[in-house]
C-alpha cells in the first residue's frame, strides 16, 4: 500500500562505514578479555548513543569473562573471543527475550505499556518510537554518520492485561516483530513481564551500519527496555546519569 | 564545583567539574559539609574495582545541607541538615519493601552491566564504579541524591558532624556485620580487621550480648583502639598464628561467630598469600580471600561467618569443603543502610555510642589525595579521615 510506504525511509551513511570488526577483539585469555572489556566499557560509556549502550554492555560481559575466566563447559574457550558467542548471527537478525517482575497488577502494567509516552521513554537512545494511532507505531533506528532506517508496525494481537504482539507492515524495509506477555507473579509479587523483540534489518551499507550499533549484544536491548519499564512503573522515574558530573564533563552513558 | 576524581591506580586529584543538577523528580542536591574516606575507597585507589573510568568522582560517606529538591520530594526541604547513606534505594521495589535496601531493583542505571557479572544487579552506590551505578561520588562540594525521600536522614544541628557522619556507612556496616553474625548471648566473636568497620563490629558485638570479642590485625594503633575502646582481646596476625591462638583461647572449639571486616585486599601470609597477590596483579584472580579462608578454618562447627568486607570479583582456593562439612552459615551483603539509620541515630542521641572515636584526621578536600595515601599506608596513626569540601 502506498499509504504505508510513505512512512518508510532509508538513509545511506554519509561516509563509507568501516565499522568495528566483529572479530576484532581477538581470542583471548582472561587478561585480554578483561582489558578489552574495560576498553569497550569505557568506549561505550563515552558515547551517548545506541552504540554506547551496546558497547557498554558488551564491555560488561567481557569484563565478566576477565573476572571469572573461561568456563570448563564452554565450547568457545580457546577458539573464539570471549564475547563472540553472544554476538554471532547478528547480521541476520537481532532476537532477544527477557523477563522481569514488576510490583503492580497485570492490568495496570499492561495499560502502562500501551501508553504512547511510555513507549518513547523505554526506547530512548536506542530507537525512536512514535505512536501513529492506537495500534500503529513508527520506528526509526539510527546508525553512525546519519545512516537510519524506519518502519511501521501494527498490533496484530491484543489481549488486554495478558498479551500484546506487533509486527512490521509487509512492505517495510525492516522485518521486525515484538511481543510482551503479562502474567500474574506468585506470592503477590505483581506481574511477570516477558518481552520478545526481533529485528531483521535490510542488507547493504545501511543494514550493516544499523546492526553494528544494535547488534553487538542484542539481548541488551530487551534488558534495558524492561529495566526502564519496571523503574517507571514502580518509582515513576527512570534512573539516569544524563547530567552526572565527572572530570570528563557532565553526562554519562545514555 | 571542586571534586576528588579518580584517574587510575594511586591517582586521585581535586579538580573543577560541572555542578550536579536535578535530573529526576525524586532527586535532591546536597551541599556537602563533611565527607569521609572509606576503607572500600582504597580498593578503588589501589585499582582493584572493575568498571571505573578516568575522571569519576569518588566518595560515599557524606553529610550536608539540602539546597534543592525535585518536584516529587516530600520529606526534605532546602536547609535540612542530612546524612546521606552510600546505598541508593528507591523505597518502592520488593527488596526495599523487605528492608533490603542495598539490593534495590531500580537505582542502578547500569543494571545490565552488573547482571553480566553477578546474575542480578544490586543497588546503585555513590562513587563506586559504573557497574554499581556510575553515580558521581560525594567527595565533592555538591551531590545529586536520587530517591531523596528514601535515603537521607535529617539530624539536629546540635550533634557534631563527626558524631553523625559515620551513619552514612561504617557504623551501620559494622552493626549489620554483628547482626549478620547471629550472636547469641555469651558467644565468642572474632573480628578480622580493626579499621573503622571492624571497630564498629566490635562495639556492636557487645550490643548483641557477646561474651567475648577477639580482634585480629597487625597495625598497633588499631589493635590498641580495639583493646582500649572496644574492650576486645587482640591477636597480631604477623606475630602469632591466628588459628592456633584462637583455638587456644576457645578451648579448641573456635570462635562461635567470625566477622571478615577486611575483604578483597587481605594481607595473606605464607605461600598462599604471595600467590594471591601475584595472581591479582596480573588479573588472574580478582580478590585475595585470605581472611575468608582463615575464618572458615577457625570458626566453630555450626558457627556463623559474617562478611561486611568488600569483595569485587572471584577468588581462588576458597575452602568450600570445610565450609560445607563444618555446617557454617554465611551472611553477607552491602549494608542496608536505610534500615539502621533511625535506630542507630537514636543510640547516638541517647549517648549510648559516640562514633567519632574512630576519626583520627580531619582535613580540607584539597588534601584528599595526600590523605588517601596516608590512610592506605596506615601512616600517622590514620584510622578514619574526614574531608571538608
Amino acid at each position: 500500500m502506498a499509504a504505508d510506504r510513505q512512512d518508510v525511509t532509508i538513509a545511506e551513511p554519509r561516509l563509507p562505514e568501516s565499522g568495528p570488526s566483529r572479530r576484532s577483539l581477538g581470542r583471548g585469555g582472561r587478561l585480554a578479555a578483561a582489558t578489552a572489556g574495560g576498553t569497550l566499557l569505557v568506549l561505550g560509556l563515552r558515547q551517548r548513543s545506541v552504540g554506547g549502550v551496546t558497547a557498554t554492555v558488551a564491555g560488561g560481559w567481557l569484563l565478566y569473562r576477565g573476572l571469572v575466566g573461561g568456563r570448563a563447559d564452554s565450547d568457545t574457550e580457546g577458539t573464539r573471543s570471549a564475547g563472540e558467542a553472544d554476538r554471532e548471527d547478528t547480521t541476520a537478525a537481532v532476537e532477544t527475550t527477557r523477563s522481569v517482575t514488576i510490583g503492580a497488577s497485570p492490568e495496570a502494567v499492561s495499560e502502562r505499556w500501551r501508553d504512547p509516552e511510555t513507549m518513547s521513554r523505554l526506547y530512548g537512545g536506542l530507537l525512536e518510537v512514535e505512536a501513529r494511532s492506537e495500534d500503529r507505531w513508527h520506528w526509526i533506528a539510527s546508525g553512525p554518520l546519519g545512516a537510519s532506517v524506519s518502519w511501521d508496525t501494527r498490533v496484530i494481537e491484543d489481549r488486554s492485561g495478558e498479551y500484546l504482539r506487533w509486527e512490521s507492515l509487509g512492505n517495510a524495509p525492516v522485518d521486525s516483530e515484538g511481543a510482551v506477555r503479562f502474567r500474574e507473579a506468585p506470592a503477590g509479587r505483581g506481574t511477570e513481564v516477558t518481552f520478545r523483540f526481533r529485528f531483521e534489518p535490510p542488507g547493504g551499507a545501511v543494514g550493516t551500519a544499523v546492526t553494528d550499533r544494535l547488534g553487538i549484544v542484542p539481548e541488551s536491548l530487551a534488558a534495558v527496555v524492561l529495566d526502564r519499564f519496571k523503574s517507571l512503573v514502580e518509582t515513576g522515574e527512570i534512573p539516569t546519569l544524563e547530567s552526572n558530573p565527572s572530570a570528563r564533563g557532565a553526562g554519562d552513558a545514555l | 564545583m571542586r571534586a576528588l576524581c579518580w584517574h587510575g591506580e594511586e591517582d586521585v586529584r581535586v579538580e573543577e567539574v560541572p555542578d550536579p543538577e536535578i535530573a529526576n523528580p525524586h532527586d535532591a542536591i546536597v551541599e556537602i559539609t563533611a565527607t569521609a574516606i572509606c576503607g572500600s575507597d582504597l580498593h578503588l585507589y589501589d585499582g582493584y574495582v572493575p568498571s571505573m573510568r578516568e575522571g569519576d568522582i569518588v566518595g560515599h560517606e557524606p553529610m550536608g545541607e539540602v539546597v534543592a529538591v525535585g518536584e516529587d520530594v516530600d520529606t526534605l526541604e532546602e536547609g535540612d541538615r542530612v546524612v546521606v547513606p552510600f546505598t541508593i534505594s528507591c523505597g518502592s521495589c520488593w527488596f526495599c519493601e523487605q528492608d533490603m535496601y542495598s539490593l534495590c531493583d531500580n537505582s542502578n542505571p547500569n543494571a545490565e552491566m552488573a547482571r553480566k557479572v553477578m546474575g542480578q544487579s544490586p543497588a546503585g552506590l555513590f562513587g563506586y564504579s559504573h557497574m554499581l551505578g556510575g553515580y558521581a561520588g560525594a567527595q565533592a562540594e555538591y551531590l545529586r541524591v536520587p530517591f531523596a525521600d528514601v535515603g537521607p536522614i535529617t539530624v539536629d544541628a546540635d550533634l557534631p558532624d563527626e558524631q553523625v557522619l559515620l551513619l552514612s556507612d561504617v557504623f551501620p556496616t559494622g552493626y549489620m556485620a554483628a547482626e549478620n553474625a547471629e550472636i547469641d548471648e555469651d558467644d565468642t566473636v572474632a573480628v578480622w580487621g580493626c579499621g573503622p568497620v571492624g571497630q564498629f563490629a566490635i562495639q556492636s558485638a557487645w550490643l548483641f550480648d557477646a561474651g567475648r570479642v577477639i580482634a585480629i590485625d597487625r597495625v598497633p594503633e588499631r589493635l590498641a583502639m580495639a583493646r582500649e575502646h572496644g574492650d576486645a582481646e587482640t591477636i597480631h596476625f604477623e606475630e602469632e598464628d591466628v588459628y592456633d591462638r584462637l583455638l587456644a583461647m576457645t578451648g579448641g572449639r573456635g570462635p562461635d561467630r567470625c566477622i571478615d571486616a577486611v575483604g578483597t585486599e587481605a594481607h595473606g601470609t605464607g605461600l598462599m598469600g604471595l600467590t594471591d597477590k601475584a595472581k591479582q596483579q596480573v588479573n588472574l584472580e580478582a580478590d585475595r580471600p585470605h581472611v575468608l579462608r582463615q575464618a572458615i578454618k577457625c570458626c566453630r562447627k555450626g558457627g556463623t561467618l559474617s562478611v561486611p568486607g568488600v569483595y569485587v570479583g572471584h577468588a581462588d582456593n576458597v575452602p568450600v569443603g570445610p565450609l560445607m562439612n563444618k555446617a557454617l552459615t554465611v551472611n553477607t551483603g552491602q549494608t542496608h543502610v536505610q534500615r539502621y539509620l533511625e535506630p542507630l541515630l537514636a543510640k547516638i542521641e541517647d549517648g549510648e555510642i559516640d562514633p567519632s572515636f574512630v576519626v583520627t584526621h580531619r582535613e580540607p578536600l584539597e588534601k584528599g589525595p595526600e590523605m588517601y595515601e596516608t590512610f592506605r599506608d596506615k601512616e600517622d596513626g590514620c584510622i578514619k579521615v574526614v574531608l571538608d569540601p
